[in-house]
């Protein structure tokens, strides 16, 4: 009784902490927007340096789209979180009665959130620019698992690099090396349905429990050191 | 403050690395069987086991030194992860250098961007961004905090690393650990674990130098922290003569 009592605690307190910054985005619409448009930006410079031969832009387009989504990722990480510090509203989330983790798994969510609103509009742009079969369930549903564990390394570090000295700068070299482990295998596995014919799952089922362990082991670690991060 | 003295243990430690390393040296090039296929090249096996090994325990010890470092802030604790990180990487580097060398006749190329291979150059990537962040923040315990932290998010990377290295199609041979692919992987590369008393010598040459890296990491982890704790005492008596100077003009 008493542990589904913490445990409704919990949840409400992460819906608490996506609700803010969902009201947030509303209202200000900058997150989603910046990342928006740097996509779009990063996909016509790509499509412009490999305009000479079209057919090996299709064949990279798997990993175009990741390169995409990472990057955009790092705006949207840095622009929700640097809010926080500039409005002092952090130490506000800090001072509510509320568990720490909570905090980081609703700022998991919130941020997963938006970065899965940018991917509905890439992968538009990717199937009308590369005429690839990027609409497949199993392509989302993997973009979904790649973008979770993305972010889950994303909050950690972002919230450290936010309070240093080097701030913006700092998050893509620390945060680009630690995500490949895990966008490596999810880009095989995205490329494998860009076939014509579906993959047989014993062909990408190495690529997705390998993505779904990192997504694991990420939001494990990221809930037992996050409060040491926020602490000042 | 902790010893600055160059104390029996080091001292132990240095000799039995120093020695281990000959032996080693010596079973690699006159103990061990040429390779069949391969010839004297597969000999670098011996090195570049031996150093990706003692990359992958720095590493591990990096995060243990971390994790007790955010449970109990003792400075040493920081100082031990930082010594490991260092001292993984320049084995990570010497295990690249190893693997590249062997490479070259063996894949006729230096490098490949096989998944595997990728993955260790973001691995190396990984740690080399830790001293960024560490660079990045001025206040020690912060700094220690911080740096404890990412040691341990950049653990997931290792593991899943592990994982996938096992796991995804790849040209590299897999020695430790390995599953179905691992057969295929092998008849690709080295083929030294064949022939019985010939591929024993082998075994043996490897555990041997296995055995001698591990105590080289040993002795430089020693090493490095005692010399962490000589830069703190002169910063410290740095700070102090600064202190006194500014006492005598006053």
């Amino acid at each position: 009784m008493n542990n589904s009592n913490q445990l409704s605690t919990f949840w409400a307190a992460v819906w608490a902490v996506v609700w803010k910054d969902l009201q947030i985005e509303k209202h200000t619409r900058q997150t989603i927007s910046v990342m928006i448009m740097f996509s779009l930006v990063s996909v016509i410079m790509f499509n412009f340096a490999l305009e000479a031969n079209l057919a090996a832009a299709r064949e990279v387009a798997t990993g175009l789209l990741w390169s995409t989504i990472l990057l955009a990722g790092t705006l949207g990480l840095n622009r929700s979180l640097a809010i926080e510090r500039e409005n002092q509203t952090m130490e506000a989330v800090l001072m509510a009665p509320i568990d720490r983790s909570a905090i980081y798994a609703g700022k998991v969510i919130s941020i997963s959130l938006f970065s899965l609103a940018l991917e509905v509009v890439l992968i538009f742009i990717f199937i009308v620019f590369f005429n690839k079969p990027f609409w497949r369930p199993q392509v989302m549903l993997i973009l979904v698992m790649g973008t979770i564990g993305y972010i889950a390394a994303g909050v950690i570090v972002t919230s450290m690099t936010i309070q240093t000295r080097t701030r913006e700068v700092l998050l893509p070299v620390l945060l680009l090396p630690l995500s490949l482990p895990l966008v490596l295998p999810a880009s095989i596995a995205v490329s494998a349905y860009m076939f014509p014919q579906l993959p047989d799952w014993g062909e990408v089922q190495g690529a997705i429990s390998v993505v779904a362990i990192y997504d694991l082991l990420m939001l494990a670690a990221g809930f037992i050191t996050y409060h040491y991060v926020v602490e000042s | 403050m902790e010893t600055t003295r160059l104390d029996r243990n080091i001292r132990i430690l240095n000799w039995a690395a120093g020695i281990a390393l000959v032996i080693a040296l010596g079973m690699v090039f006159f103990y061990a069987p040429v390779e069949s296929t391969m010839g004297n090249v597969q000999r670098i096996f011996y090195f570049h086991v031996g150093s990706a090994w003692v990359g992958a325990l720095a590493f591990f010890v990096a995060l243990v030194g971390g994790g007790i470092y955010l449970r109990k802030p003792e400075r040493k604790w920081d100082t031990i992860a930082v010594a490991a990180v260092e001292i993984g990487l320049v084995f990570l580097t010497m295990a690249t250098a190893a693997g590249s060398i062997w490479g070259k006749p063996a894949w006729n190329t230096w490098w490949l961007w096989s998944p595997r291979l990728t993955l260790i150059t973001i691995a190396w990537l990984t740690y080399a961004a830790y001293f960024m962040l560490r660079g990045a923040i001025e206040d020690e315990e912060k700094r220690g905090r911080f740096a404890a932290v990412y040691v341990i998010v950049a653990f997931v990377t290792i593991i899943s690393t592990y994982i996938s290295i096992r796991i995804l199609r790849d040209i590299h041979p897999v020695v430790f650990g390995g599953m179905a692919e691992s057969a295929q992987g092998a008849e690709q590369g080295l083929q030294e674990f064949e022939q019985g008393v010939e591929s024993m010598k082998m075994v043996i040459t490897l555990n041997v130098s296995v055995v001698a890296f591990t105590l080289m990491f040993a002795a430089w982890m020693a090493n490095r922290i005692r010399l962490q704790y000589l830069m703190d005492n002169a910063n410290h008596l740095k700070m102090r003569v600064a202190a006194r100077l500014q006492g005598g003009k006053a």
